[in-house]
């Protein structure tokens, strides 16, 4: 079996039960309005929930069974995507989707630039190391550059952090 | 208003300073999203809507219908130079493209898609223009009704051609829908799916979902192997210009390609780049050269890019005229117009004829813009693969985290943005689309809307779905649109039932 049907059958069994306890939470979570109303807030939840249960069955049975001709003469058709390779850095991946999270964990404690600067670092620490003092140029200008443009030109505010004790 | 009083209130908006500036740096960012590979339309937009927040609605749309004409026009240099193409369109673009770039011709293959794209986007806006109105009057007269199966009809079409697989697309439509019913219900003020967060009464917002599926992804996507091999580049050898013999051959393809485009991607709604498959398909079977097709035809390049584009630009006609998406980038166009506070539909010929007639009239100058731009500019724009891709990675994150934040100044937006991106990884593994979530997302609370208000009218009977005309044949569309794939079963079970006979 191959390591592409076995995700299938996979995600095909994950879909099916998120949609299962989707169509469950429809009966359980949604209180009643004070007011009746012709329709209330959990029939169209309860509506999507059955279309998604009937849905990932049939993703399910394809899964296990097998794609028809017919389906797989339409995907050649429309095949614009082509598939992913199956081979996975995972160090890479998993230590940039570390500092994604604590990017987003000191975006406001540390302000927009440093933090800016920080992610930007360890990214390029991370990847490829070679051109480091060019890259930590780039990356001055990125995150100061980007922090004043959205503060003073676009007037969106981004969080300064320490940097507000200077009035920046 | 007239015609010709409705041109002149455009082109009175859309060449004011500031409009013509903003349209300009549309084509620009478009272009060199286009360029870049992985970054699509779709990414890039939603990338850049923080832009527009400070901007009024005119100006925001005027930039971001700027970067989905420059996007689709970008996506062909790479595909013709290097191989690769830089978004889902131009895949098809790079059989002939890069076979004639091999040959030496890069210079008229860049022309012939250059050429293509302002023939194909000037007709769509012109057709935009001509029946655009006619068909916002028409849609004025829609009920609730009418508007809840319209939508049901437009979801189904849309996604039912989105996806390699029918089920996988429209359960993708489904989660979308079902995102959607996050937060607060605006009528009975009852919440759902909040899990007791209080951010969450909002709902999800769809920037958050559409960042992470499509830009987060793709940097996952390029982290799994960061060393891929990195192509050949070729050089453009002699002029771009076509000679009299590539206009002899392209004028039939770019004819052929912007009808086939407009009516398959645009209107029926199956999105660039199907339009592009099913143009080179009729290549194949229409074109008077059809054996050199893969060898480097210029057809094969004339007649996609033209398909792209018209597509593009008849999706902008669902968008502006009926206010459904037609594509999974006028999705998000609707989505950022939403959350300027404006709702695109019929009613905005009538109320905001400005706002339609100077997007009408921006379309236009960004494709002479963009003809300018890309014809004698494209060298430079081949510079920009030379950023590299590791670079360009963190700044997708970086830019992703800054128009997450900057929508709700909400740190828990950024997380669940990273959630989503791992999530759109696995969607993309899985070939699952993508867009029809987008799709199901912006259109889920207005379905709802339009469904209760209906019942409401019926007090309570469904029949007013089905005994209503015009909603009775949007749901039967929308039910062929499912089901044809099968239609063929129902043939061989006939036969087998009632004998050879039928089969006769």
């Amino acid at each position: 079996m191959s390591n592409d049907v076995k995700e299938n059958r996979i995600a095909s069994v994950v879909l099916l039960l998120f949609s299962a306890t989707y169509f469950a939470m429809a009966f359980f979570t949604i209180g009643q309005p004070a007011s009746k109303q012709i329709l209330g807030p959990d029939a169209f939840p309860k509506a999507i929930g059955i279309l998604m249960i009937v849905l990932s069955a049939a993703y399910v049975a394809q899964s296990f069974r097998g794609m028809s001709k017919e389906d797989e003469a339409r995907a050649a058709l429309i095949g614009a995507d082509e598939k992913l390779s199956s081979y996975v850095d995972v160090k890479t991946v998993g230590i940039m989707l570390g500092l994604m999270l604590i990017y987003a964990f000191i975006f406001e404690r540390l302000g927009y630039p440093i933090s800016t600067f920080l992610m930007f670092m360890a990214g390029v620490l991370v990847l490829d190391r070679r051109h480091l003092v060019r890259d930590a140029i780039i990356g001055l200008v990125i995150s100061f550059g980007l922090h004043f443009a959205f503060t003073f030109l676009l007037r969106v505010q981004l969080p300064a952090g320490p940097l507000s004790w200077f009035g920046l | 208003m007239n015609f010709f009083d409705n041109l002149a209130l455009g082109f009175g908006v859309a060449v004011t300073p500031m409009n013509l500036v903003l349209a300009f740096i549309g084509v620009f960012l478009g272009t060199i999203i286009g360029v870049l590979p992985g970054i699509g339309p779709m990414t890039g937009i939603a990338l850049l809507i923080p832009i527009t927040f400070g901007l009024e609605p005119t100006s925001a749309i005027i930039l971001m219908a700027g970067i989905y004409y420059g996007a689709m026009y970008g996506g062909s240099t790479t595909s013709i130079l290097v191989n690769a193409p830089g978004e889902s369109s131009s895949v098809v673009t790079c059989f002939d493209g890069y076979q004639m770039a091999k040959k030496g011709r890069a210079g008229p293959a860049l022309a012939a898609a250059a050429i293509g794209s302002f023939i194909a986007g000037t007709f769509a806006t012109l057709v935009l223009m001509l029946v655009g109105p006619a068909v916002a009057a028409f849609a004025l007269n829609f009920g609730p009704p009418e508007y809840f199966s319209l939508m049901f009809a437009g979801l189904t079409v849309v996604t039912s051609l989105a996806g390699r697989s029918l089920v996988k697309a429209l359960l993708s439509t489904t989660i979308g829908l079902a995102i959607a019913t996050i937060g607060i219900d605006l009528q009975s003020g009852v919440p759902r799916y909040t899990f007791r967060n209080p951010e969450l009464l909002d709902g999800l917002e769809f920037l958050v979902v559409a960042i992470g599926l499509f830009a987060l992804s793709e940097v996952i996507v390029n982290l799994c192997n960061m060393n891929q091999a990195v192509q050949e580049r070729l050089e453009i050898k002699g002029g771009l210009w076509m000679s009299k013999e590539d206009w002899k051959r392209s004028i039939p393809a770019f004819t052929r390609g912007t009808l086939s485009g407009f009516f398959v991607g645009g209107i029926a709604g199956a999105g660039a780049a199907v339009a592009s498959f099913v143009s080179y398909g009729l290549e194949k079977k229409m074109c008077k050269y059809k054996d050199e097709l893969g060898q480097g035809a210029i057809e094969g390049v004339a007649a996609p890019e033209a398909a792209n584009n018209a597509a593009a630009g008849g999706a902008m006609i669902h968008l502006l005229c009926l206010g459904i998406p037609g594509s999974g980038t006028t999705a998000i166009m609707l989505g950022a117009l939403l959350m300027i506070g404006l709702q695109p539909g019929p009613l905005l010929f009538v109320q905001n004829p400005q706002f339609v007639w100077g997007l009408i009239a921006s379309m236009y100058i960004g494709n002479v813009m963009l003809l300018v731009l890309n014809l004698p500019l494209v060298g430079m724009w081949v510079k920009i693969l030379d950023i590299p891709l590791y670079l360009l990675m963190v700044f997708i994150i970086l830019f992703s985290f800054l128009g997450v934040y900057t929508m709700n100044n909400s740190v828990q937006d950024l997380f669940l943005m990273v959630g989503f991106g791992v999530i759109g990884y696995f969607l993309r593994r899985l070939d699952i689309p993508a867009a029809p979530i987008i799709l199901g997302m912006v259109l889920g609370d207005l379905m709802e809307q339009a469904m209760r208000q209906s019942l409401m009218i019926s007090d309570g009977s469904l029949a007013i779905f089905v005994t209503r005309p015009i909603s009775l044949f949007l749901l039967l569309l929308a039910v062929i649109s499912i089901t044809n794939p099968y239609w063929k079963y129902i043939g061989i079970g006939w036969r087998k039932l009632f004998g050879r006979s039928a089969a006769a």
